[in-house]
């Protein structure tokens, strides 16, 4: 039998070793998961005190603060006092709260919480941010998100989203089984079934073209008696980092053809002979953005290629589907696309003087020189640069209708 | 002359008077009338053999034969096989009672002494702890000879060398040490004998006595001989240059030196095709890490991380989890603790009654304490995956090794988060890295570092690639296979 000589020595460096280990904390903020108020999404609005607000005002809540921002936070609730004992969904309750403050800091309204909730916030879940656009007119996103760009608990993954109408209004459902946030979250995922949802803007994202001080676009939400719908974009200026417009529906539209970052979608359009509806199943979009620099002058050429299926037609004796009317319907869709085009490329580049679709960036990689130049004032440059563009349709197949 | 028999024979029932079972029978040498005497003890000598090769032999014997001497008795008259002569009383006992048959002649001054202890012995049957689908079906069972026939009967090998040996100053029993000549290093073939010269004890019931005994760490969690009931197993270790202990009396032998590795890895990964073996020994591993570290996870992520789970699997542990009383550690231990009760308790139980108490005990009490609102869902669905995996690992102390590390993760993971859990196996790295079996790191070939052997570590190469033994034992012997 050996026994190992302890050596005392060695055996209390050791200890102490392990004991300082343990002193080297990180954040060891103990907090069963229960007791915490997940929140999933955010909502910034033009200051607008909810009537429970006013009330605890009268009541002598106040603290000095200016008011600039409604501040409305969902917190996923899944554990008031009435839902507990069970663990299934109780069906007259909704399972979310929406509680908002006013004020002018985010962080200290954030923090007011704790004063009014039982169960301290905590934004590791947050989804998705919802800013009011007149609210955006007025403050930078480089302000609006200061906050969460700071907080070390909020995932850079959070959406960030704008609505033309009151972004508390879109945290709101109508039913008692769905959580507003993770509704807008899910639809963004719809991107392979239509063309009208812009890629997903995500914090991390938008910080790198915040700090680029580069112009971009964010997906609008509308918002009426608890149903959402994502409508257009709003155009934030580079420079300002404000809101300066929208872009509706069709608008929206030319510029995901211009960009060719779409993944599914339909383009509905109208057969010139018959005037009947021809609709275009976009299977592939692919855009090439060519720039030119002829004696200083900058010019860009885009060329659009798509590849899709007819998907419906409005015949009206169902004749067979013969190659002259498949070359009307190419036609007859690219004209449309055309037409989206030149909507989206109109308010872009003459309404509002922004580049959100990336010429620059194909200037900078194609004629760096040439960027230095113009970089500072991209922008304006941008909005005197003449644009040309093709668009080349294939229609490879016509569905699974017999005898065509 | 037949007083020095009297004599004999009286010292011997003196001597002997304590022990029942010891059965003195006089007789007359046949037509010779030489008187004589046999002693053996009853049920451990066996009968038939005494009465067909000893008795018969010395009742029938015709008169011409007397004057009897010994070497004629031992030559021509014993038709046994076994058969030695002792000159004092003192040894004759020890040896009677052992199960061999004294023969005492008037006129032969020695002490004859036949071998006839019979070995009660179980059949060879299909070792109950490490049952697999494909190997031999052939298990150690607690007759010492019975064990080393076995594992001479693997195959035509003279290098497999037998060491005996006796252990215990009380009780002696034979204890011995095999291994493969020209491939176990010879250093450690002398530092296992010499371990256990060194044990020095009144009785040794277990192999696990002799495990204790010469292991190197007591106080590590981690088991530093492996034992096994598989011959098998034993053979492929020495083939690799280890040393076995076999200890008569227990069907588990003892196999020396033994890295972390070799605990998770079965004899089926050698006999099915490397893939399937590969992958299982993988998944092993896999499931002890498992073992090791679910309900620690559990707690970490529960009470310190809320972040690091998917958003909606947070909400539902938060809706389950909603009128749990017990902080996190509290609800793991108490679902913990009752599992291992019921494990220990199902070990217990007849046979029969086994299953059904698993059923009672898993299905029930946790569906129960889920109602009752004590535990968690979640839990129960952690802690059953816990208990499963562990059940997956081939060697019955290096699971229960697991099973107790697992709490002081929970511990850990209770005070610190996933920063404890981080310590905690940083902690237990270096343990393993630390401790040696027999000279050999306990962590090879994962520390100190050697890429031959990992041939034979996480996966398990094909046969034909693995031309080498291990390194790490400094075989005398290195190739296994031939170049072509």
């Amino acid at each position: 039998m050996r026994r190992r000589k302890v050596d005392h020595k060695r055996w209390i460096t050791g200890c102490m070793a392990t004991l300082i280990l343990f002193l080297q904390t990180g954040c060891w903020s103990k907090d069963e998961i229960e007791d915490l108020s997940i929140y999933v999404g955010m909502a910034l609005d033009l200051p607008y005190e909810t009537v429970l607000e006013r009330k605890m005002d009268q009541l002598g809540s106040d603290y000095r603060k200016r008011n600039h921002i409604s501040f409305t936070l969902q917190i996923v609730d899944k554990q008031s006092e009435a839902k507990s004992g069970d663990t299934k969904d109780d069906p007259t309750s909704k399972p979310y709260l929406n509680i908002s403050e006013t004020g002018d800091s985010l962080f200290e309204m954030i923090r007011e919480f704790a004063t009014r909730l039982e169960r301290p916030v905590i934004g590791h879940h947050l989804k998705v941010i919802v800013i009011n656009e007149a609210l955006s007119r007025r403050y930078s996103m480089n302000n609006l998100l200061s906050f969460m760009l700071r907080d070390n608990d909020i995932r850079l993954n959070c959406l960030v989203m704008m609505s033309s109408g009151t972004a508390r209004k879109v945290m709101e459902a109508k039913g008692n089984s769905i959580i507003p946030s993770f509704r807008l979250n899910g639809m963004v995922d719809n991107r392979y079934r239509t063309l009208k949802i812009i890629p997903p803007v995500s914090l991390s994202k938008l910080e790198s073209q915040m700090n680029a001080h580069a112009s971009y676009l964010l997906q609008n939400v509308i918002a009426v008696n608890g149903e959402v719908k994502l409508s257009g974009a709003a155009v934030i200026l580079g420079k300002t980092q404000k809101f300066i417009g929208r872009l509706s529906e069709e608008e929206l539209l030319g510029t995901i053809w211009l960009t060719g970052e779409g993944k599914g979608g339909v383009v509905k359009s109208y057969d010139p002979k018959t005037k009947q509806v021809i609709t275009y199943e976009l299977k592939s979009m692919k855009s090439k953005i060519k720039s030119r620099v002829v004696g200083g002058k900058i010019s860009f050429h885009v060329s659009i290629e798509s590849d899709g299926r007819l998907i419906e037609e409005w015949m009206e004796g169902n004749e067979t589907i013969d190659d002259e009317f498949i070359i009307r319907s190419e036609k007859a869709t690219s004209k449309e696309v055309q037409r989206l085009i030149k909507l989206g490329l109109n308010k872009i580049q003459n309404r509002y003087k922004t580049d959100v679709v990336g010429f620059g960036s194909r200037l900078s990689i194609e004629h760096p020189k040439v960027w230095k130049q113009v970089k500072e004032n991209w922008d304006e440059t941008f909005s005197q640069v003449p644009i040309t563009y093709d668009v080349k349709l294939n229609i490879s197949e016509t569905g699974s209708k017999q005898g065509h | 002359m037949s007083s020095q028999l009297n004599n004999k024979l009286t010292e011997m029932r003196e001597r002997m008077s304590f022990h029942s079972d010891v059965c003195i029978r006089e007789i007359t040498l046949g037509a010779t009338e030489i008187k004589g005497a046999i002693v053996f003890v009853n049920g451990l000598a066996d009968r038939d053999l005494i009465d067909l090769h000893i008795l018969k032999a010395l009742m029938t014997l015709r008169q011409d034969c007397a004057p009897l001497t010994k070497s004629y008795v031992m030559e021509r008259v014993l038709t046994i096989s076994q058969l030695s002569e002792v000159p004092n009383i003192e040894e004759t006992v020890a040896k009677v009672l052992m199960g061999a048959t004294a023969i005492l002649i008037d006129g032969i001054p020695e002490i004859l002494l036949a071998g006839t202890t019979k070995n009660k012995s179980r059949n060879i049957e299909e070792p109950i702890s490490e049952a697999l689908v494909r190997g031999p079906r052939m298990g150690f069972n607690e007759c010492l000879s019975d064990n080393t026939a076995m594992l001479r009967r693997h195959g035509e090998n003279d290098s497999m060398v037998f060491m005996s040996m006796q252990v215990g100053s009380r009780a002696k029993k034979d204890l011995v040490i095999a291994y493969m000549k020209g491939i176990a290093e010879p250093e450690l073939v002398e530092e296992v004998a010499a371990r256990i010269c060194k044990i020095n004890i009144d009785n040794l019931p277990e192999s696990g006595y002799v495990e204790q005994l010469i292991e190197d760490d007591f106080l590590s969690p981690f088991p530093q001989i492996q034992s096994t009931e598989r011959p098998d197993r034993v053979i492929g270790a020495m083939m690799e240059g280890r040393v076995a202990i076999l200890l008569d009396g227990t069907p588990f032998a003892l196999i020396a030196p033994v890295t972390f590795s070799m605990l998770l890895q079965s004899p089926e990964d050698y006999y099915e095709r490397w893939l399937a073996g590969s992958l299982l020994r993988l998944l092993r591993f896999f499931a002890a890490m498992i073992a090791l570290l679910t309900p620690a996870m559990y707690i970490s992520f529960i009470s310190f991380h809320p972040g690091l789970i998917p958003t909606k699997l947070a909400i539902s542990i938060v809706g389950s989890r909603i009128g749990v009383p017990f902080s996190s550690l509290i609800e793991a231990l108490i679902m913990e603790v009752a599992i291992e009760i019921l494990r220990e308790a199902g070990l217990r139980l007849p046979k029969p009654i086994g299953p059904a108490m698993g059923i009672v005990g898993g299905l029930i009490i946790g569906e129960a304490a889920v109602q009752a609102g004590i535990v968690s869902p979640i839990l129960v669905i952690v802690v059953a995956v816990t208990a499963i995996s562990s059940f997956s690992i081939p060697q019955y102390s290096a699971g229960i090794a697991l099973r107790m590390l697992r709490f002081g993760a929970m511990f850990c993971a209770a005070a610190f988060g996933l920063y404890g859990v981080v310590l905690f196996v940083l902690l237990l790295s270096a343990h393993v890295c630390r401790i040696k079996s027999f000279g050999v790191p306990y962590a090879s070939p994962g520390a100190p570092y050697r890429l031959g052997d990992w041939k034979d570590f996480f996966v398990r190469a094909p046969i034909f690639m693995m031309r080498k033994r291990p390194e790490m034992m400094h075989q005398e012997s290195k190739r296994r296979q031939k170049n072509e």
